[in-house]
């Protein structure tokens, strides 16, 4: 159906045309529309657009108090004209001309709709949200997966809650659809880092607040509308828990397991550099004692019989210790069972008590302040990382016992919350570097990657994230990283990540230049983008896409979570 | 007192001072509504029952000047667009719009020859002829066109019940409700105490009506100020308007009252029209919308050229 025709006031180019509107007919924003024009020696050819703007003027005013005179006292006569302003996104057959000047446009609907969405063209087109027309908005996944592209990077201020959110939604759609995931779906894993709140320890429960109008959207999107089916929980231990581990959260109790290394896993590892995760340990010589420091403690740790998970520092035999050796603990030697006890050890070969010089062999030839500097972090470290390294049973993630594991980190300290996000990356790449097979899919979503991933200065962290974002696409590790402003993250991450997303911007961060693929309509709308709908961008398609995604069926606060179950049976 | 024309330069002023402000050949009545000539304000009630007022205009523009070459010497010629149109102002949205629009295009010949001009594109040119060969005459024939397409467009739309404003004189004995709107003063039809009510007129105001005889047909006319210019002398936004004297005094002065009322309403500011006050907003727009309709006087041109060049090519 006809909604206009192209108007012929000005010239129409391959990028940019107007329509002007039937009285009857409107264009609104986002609306998509297809135009058909016969060029000379090449046929019919379909011009497919996006509506950018949206437009009305009285022809015939030429002064602004004529608009008085038009509508209020009527003595002018003028005709009101709406037009709307359109985005070329695809010309098919591929003839670059501009469509002609007075031909009809149509509502791009069905067929047409796909094509000027490249639907047509995507491999495995994957909902990832819902257009104005109410009909899915796709993000061809091999852009996703890493078969052409990889990595998802989503902006937005916080408060209106949409980054993570967008990200739950989206990995929903990847768990839920796998008869378009296909291969890829298959024993896929899923890493969720909890932040804020304790907003993603309800992923497993049905949400109170969801309606019929929401559901009609979810079926819309080909997902049952359902929480995750498989989620595992895992949190900190609480300080002092004694001999049984608990898991420190406030809201939720029940299936929510403690995590913690044992100083074993701890040196295996070399999880001590993510200690060191400032930006600013970087510029001094601090990471060269830490490396040192790292595999002196590989080489001399051992573990002691009867002590699952603790070691203590003792001089090698020659050769070094055997895989798997166990000792007897002799008198005044220190048991290795925590992170301070370890600090101890450690403090008796670089920091001496009575004021003899540090061991060479630990400390390397670094200046004196540089080892005391060391030791001071390590003692701030002590009480930050609490009961994160202790002895006993091994209580690692695992991550193979749910597709997603979230891990709840909201209440560590910044030090620790960096020292828990990179021991898990580190883990997760390692796998998959040692298979080297890019299946299955390990999909890591880290929120306020700024932290972890800063646009200025250098850590160990930083260089794993970058690492990621360039080889993870071929390793099967896809990086959804969230953040207020994507002009403070590293440029390699950002630069690496496929797919872009963008919810409600700063005025003044929607102008920067890391927001270059937003046409300069989306830029003005996406300071009001409301809660619910996103910009995205992918390489399979010239223009941005606004969508809007449904309420979640799962719950994402205490309050909203449906208890099917009576609480008072069997009372 | 000197004061400066409130209409742009290239448009003349409102009072032609050669021979402007002569006296009339005319025979005036100025006794016929009231002996008492003062200024006039009309309650704006007597408006209220008018639902819709026509404003009638025509505008006209020569395409090109055409000469034949004949053996006995060349006869000039010309081919003219012109465009007669309303403005519908319906009072009760209030919207208006426009309406009636015809476009005719001539081809004026001198010297009595009748020559069909091929077709240009779309554009078909009736062929007329002048018995004469002065291009002031082919020109004066050509407007008189325009101002019968006017004249007859206000009649049908007066006989259809409105209230219609022509641009221009009337030139139309039968009783019926189009009043002629001149913007223009060339001729004083006053004696100096009846000049001296125009120069009290406040806006809103009229004088008395006025009974002008002795040319073809007789009429009741009368003054009206549309607005008050500031730092105008005070003949600045003056109006004169006309209607026949077959309606009868009684009919005339409601009609007189009736424009006093609803003009000054449609009168632009200074600042809109190179004429304001004079060039009423309706009359504007329809005279734009007009020349709009004439099409492309370049790309006219340009067409006219081609077809005449390529036919008489042909024929020779």
């Amino acid at each position: 159906m006809s909604v206009g025709r192209v108007i012929g006031t000005e010239k129409t180019s391959t990028q940019v045309f107007r329509v002007v509107l039937d009285d009857d007919q409107y264009l609104q924003l986002d609306d998509l529309v297809v135009v058909r024009t016969q060029v000379p020696q090449a046929g019919e050819i379909a011009t497919y657009g996006i509506v950018t703007e949206s437009e009305a003027v009285y022809e015939g005013a030429s002064y602004e108090s004529d608009t008085f005179r038009i509508a209020e006292h009527g003595i002018l006569p003028a005709q009101k004209v709406r037009s709307a302003q359109v985005q070329v996104t695809r010309v098919d057959p591929e003839v670059w001309v501009s469509p002609d000047p007075g031909e009809l446009v149509e509502r791009a609907s069905g067929e047409a709709r796909d094509k000027a969405l490249y639907a047509d063209e995507m491999g495995r087109p994957l909902p990832v949200g819902i257009g104005r027309d109410g009909q899915p908005l796709y993000v061809d996944l091999d852009f996703f997966d890493g078969r052409k592209g990889g990595h998802m990077s989503i902006s937005g201020i916080s408060g209106v809650a949409t980054k993570t959110s967008f990200a739950l939604f989206f990995l929903r759609m990847l768990t839920g659809r796998r008869d378009i995931v296909g291969e890829s779906g298959a024993n896929m894993r899923v890493l969720v880092f909890n932040v804020k709140g304790e907003d993603l320890l309800w992923l497993d429960k049905p949400n109170v607040l969801f309606d019929d109008d929401a559901r009609t959207k979810w079926e819309a999107l080909g997902v049952a509308p359902t929480p995750f089916p498989s989620v595992g929980f895992w949190a900190p231990p609480r300080k002092k828990s004694g001999d049984v581990l608990l898991a420190d959260v406030a809201g939720r109790q029940e299936g929510v397991q403690p995590f913690a290394w044992t100083p074993r896993e701890f040196i295996d590892e070399g999880l001590l550099r993510f200690l060191f995760t400032d930006a600013g340990d970087s510029r001094n010589q601090l990471s060269f004692v830490e490396e040192r420091v790292r595999s002196q403690l590989q080489r001399w740790a051992v573990d002691v019989v009867g002590r699952p998970g603790a070691v203590v520092i003792r001089q090698p035999p020659v050769g070094g210790w055997r895989r798997g050796a166990e000792v007897k603990l002799e008198p005044g030697e220190r048991i290795i069972e925590d992170l301070p006890s370890l600090v101890e050890s450690l403090e008796e070969f670089l920091d001496p008590p009575d004021g003899e010089e540090p061991d060479r062999t630990w400390s390397g030839r670094v200046q004196g302040g540089t080892v005391s500097a060391f030791m001071r972090r390590l003692y701030a470290a002590q009480s930050r990382l609490g009961e994160l390294i202790r002895a006993g049973d091994s209580h690692r993630i695992d991550r193979a016992t749910a597709q997603v594991t979230v891990v709840a980190i909201q209440s560590l300290h910044d030090l620790a919350q960096r020292f828990v996000v990179g021991a898990l990356l580190q883990e997760t790449f390692a796998e998959k570097e040692q298979t080297g097979q890019r299946l299955p899919l390990s999909v890591v979503v880290l929120d306020e990657l700024n932290k972890y991933a800063p646009r200025e200065g250098n850590s160990p962290l930083k260089d794993m994230l970058i690492d990621i974002a360039q080889r993870g696409r071929s390793l099967g590790v896809l990086l959804v990283g969230a953040q207020q402003t994507a002009s403070r993250i590293a440029q390699e991450v950002m630069e690496n990540a496929a797919i872009r997303v963008a919810g409600r911007l700063d005025a003044a961060e929607a102008e920067r230049s890391e927001y270059g693929w937003m046409l300069p309509s989306t830029r003005a709308r996406a300071r009001l983008l409301k809660p619910g709908t996103m910009v995205i961008s992918q390489p399979a398609i010239p223009v941005p896409l606004v969508v809007n995604f449904p309420f979640p069926p799962w719950a994402t606060r205490r309050e909203e979570v449906s208890e099917d179950v009576d609480p008072f049976v069997g009372l | 007192m000197l004061y400066v024309e409130s209409w742009a330069p290239e448009y003349g002023a409102p009072i032609e001072h050669d021979p402007s402000l002569a006296p009339s050949e005319s025979v005036i009545d100025p006794t016929v509504e009231t002996t008492d000539w003062r200024p006039i304000t009309p309650e704006s009630s007597v408006a209220d029952a008018v639902e819709a007022v026509c404003f009638v205009d025509g505008v006209r523009r020569v395409d090109a000047r055409l000469t034949l070459d004949e053996p006995e010497g060349p006869i000039p010629g010309l081919c003219g667009s012109l465009g007669v149109g309303a403005t519908h102002w319906d009072r009760s949205v209030p919207r208006a719009t426009f309406g009636d629009i015809m476009i005719e295009r001539l081809a004026v010949i001198g010297s009595g020859r009748v020559v069909d001009v091929p077709p240009v594109g779309n554009l078909k040119y009736e062929a007329v002829s002048v018995a004469g060969t002065d291009p002031a005459e082919l020109v004066r024939h050509f407007h008189n066109r325009m101002r019968k397409a006017e004249a007859v467009l206000s009649s049908r739309l007066a006989a259809e019940g409105h209230l219609v404003i022509a641009d221009g004189p009337i030139n139309e004995l039968k009783p019926q409700s189009v009043i002629g709107y001149i913007k223009t003063h060339r001729v004083n039809y006053l004696g100096l105490e009846e000049t001296e009510a125009v120069r009290k007129l406040l806006a809103g105001d009229r004088t008395p009506m006025f009974l002008m005889d002795g040319h073809i047909y007789a009429r009741y006319s009368w003054y009206l100020k549309l607005a008050d210019i500031p730092g105008g002398h005070t003949w600045s936004g003056v109006v004169r308007c006309e209607v026949p004297a077959s309606l009868g005094i009684e009919q005339a002065a409601i009609y007189a009252d009736i424009a006093a009322v609803l003009l000054p309403q449609t009168a632009p500011p200074l600042h809109v029209d190179p004429r304001a006050p004079q060039n009423l907003v309706p009359i504007g727009a329809l005279e734009r919308e007009l020349r709009r309709n004439l099409g492309d006087p370049g790309l006219v041109y340009r067409a006219l050229r081609e077809s005449i060049g390529q036919s008489t090519n042909g024929a020779a």
